[in-house]
């Protein structure tokens, strides 16, 4: 029973039911995805409370998708500023009741392919030298460990990185990433399955002859 | 290396992460605050696909009322049975995953590419197991016509589906184009066969079904371009900037 009704409180806010004393159990104390649930749902209230609450507690995780996703420090404030912006617009179509987590994550990965696509574009001289220069200066200000979880992640392809940050760095379920990534939950297990074979391989190798302390 | 191995290794260095600036998220917060007030929600999804599909029967009723219920009438009671149920559920199934493409992080049942495959391969299924009429008389140049006609019938019906759940998000446009043209595909082949009367095999299993690839394409590639042509339009208010 335990199991099961964790699970649906953490899916789906309409299934919180229970009888007797369980119900202490379930609702004390609350998961943090349901309270996302419900600041989301004050948030389309209008409420300033609980957009701030909502700033405070998802910009780190969106922060840290961007900055796995090979974005530099900048660039990654950038993009949550971006998302912040377009989660704001788009407000009105979260539905009160469903996951928010994959909904915000749905958004930002938008965003940054959005913001991809646009750098592709930009091939003329002066932006390409600006970015150049803002590349060289985010290089220089990157931190040691971003570059090791950078490194770790730098032979899988874009679609299993994204995967393996919502499911192991986020702590994500795999329903979840589905929704976010607009795929099946079979195709995020073959994904992650793909990424683990090819970490695996890595980490072995690199241990090997000792890169990897 | 073992997978908890792994799980470790990656935990770690992800929690060692910085976090964005404290100045970052005031300012987000306070270029919010200015607009902040209550939002309608979207409608529930089973409403939401209950009217994309009365869109769908009213732009396939009304077009066939326009050029005649020729083919309807022509029709004996098992082609009727399993050709309207057919384009009933696929209709409702694009419906469904129309609302699914313009609401972030919903959980997709099927991929728009397969969608269209399904939904072409149902109709090839049925109207090969019902036609067994193998001349084909003007084959092209009366084909044309009946593809030509769907097609007009499907640009209506996704535009107006588009109209309904204009509200939503799509985070994949080209996706949602896909498929909203698949929906007006749809719509386009009710108004064929309730009107056309030509029941030999090969037109009907080549014409009739092409409405549906042909409309889905377009709607993916009219969301190209308008997704082109936004990112253009940014970029060049970037540059002038």
């Amino acid at each position: 029973m335990g199991p099961r009704v964790r699970f649906a409180a953490k899916n789906d806010l309409r299934e919180h039911s229970c009888t007797g004393n369980d119900c202490k159990k379930v609702f004390e104390p609350m998961r943090p995805e349901s309270n996302l649930e419900i600041l989301m749902a004050r948030y389309q209230q209008g409420d300033y409370a609980a957009v701030s609450d909502l700033i405070g507690r998802i910009s780190p995780q969106l922060h840290r998708f961007f900055l796995v996703q090979s974005a530099s420090r900048a660039d990654a404030d950038d993009l949550l500023q971006e998302t912040w912006l377009r989660i704001h617009k788009v407000r009105h179509t979260y539905r009160p009741g469903e996951p928010a987590l994959p909904w915000f994550y749905a958004i930002a990965r938008y965003v940054r392919v959005d913001h991809y696509r646009k750098s592709v574009r930009t091939t003329a001289g002066e932006r390409r030298l600006e970015a150049m220069s803002k590349e060289a200066v985010a290089v220089a200000g990157k931190l040691d460990h971003v570059e090791s979880l950078e490194a770790l992640l730098a032979p899988l392809p874009e679609s299993q990185r994204e995967v393996i940050e919502m499911l192991k760095v986020a702590g994500m379920s795999l329903e979840e990433v589905a929704r976010a990534t607009s795929s099946s939950v079979g195709s995020v297990k073959q994904k992650a399955h793909r990424a683990y074979t090819k970490l695996r391989e890595t980490m072995n190798a690199k241990g090997q002859s000792g890169g990897l302390s | 290396m073992k997978d908890r191995e792994i799980d470790d290794v990656l935990k770690t260095t992800g929690r060692a992460l910085p976090g964005p600036a404290q100045v970052t998220l005031q300012r987000v917060a306070e270029s919010i605050k200015p607009s902040l007030r209550p939002v309608r929600p979207l409608p529930p999804q089973w409403a939401l696909t209950a009217g994309l599909f009365l869109i769908c029967a009213a732009v396939s009723l009304a077009g066939a009322a326009r050029a005649g219920f020729f083919g309807f009438e022509k029709m004996d009671s098992l082609e009727r049975l399993l050709i309207f149920p057919a384009l009933v559920l696929l209709a409702w199934i694009a419906g469904s995953e129309f609302v699914h493409e313009m609401i972030p992080g919903s959980r997709h049942r099927v991929s728009p590419g397969a969608l269209l495959g399904l939904g072409s391969a149902v109709l090839l299924a049925v109207f090969a197991f019902l036609f067994r009429d193998y001349q084909t008389d003007h084959f092209i140049s009366v084909g044309i016509v009946c593809l030509l006609t769907g097609f007009i019938h499907a640009v209506p019906a996704s535009l107006l589906a588009w109209l309904l759940v204009r509200r939503g998000f799509a985070v994949n446009s080209v996706a949602a184009g896909l498929v909203a043209g698949t929906l007006g595909g749809l719509a386009g082949v009710g108004v064929l066969e309730l009107h056309c009367p030509n029941f030999e095999a090969a037109h009907v299993l080549v014409w009739h079904t092409a409405v549906v690839p042909l409309s889905a394409g377009a709607g993916a590639l009219v969301a190209w371009a308008l997704r082109f042509r936004a990112g253009s339009g940014s970029q060049e208010r970037t540059t002038l900037e």
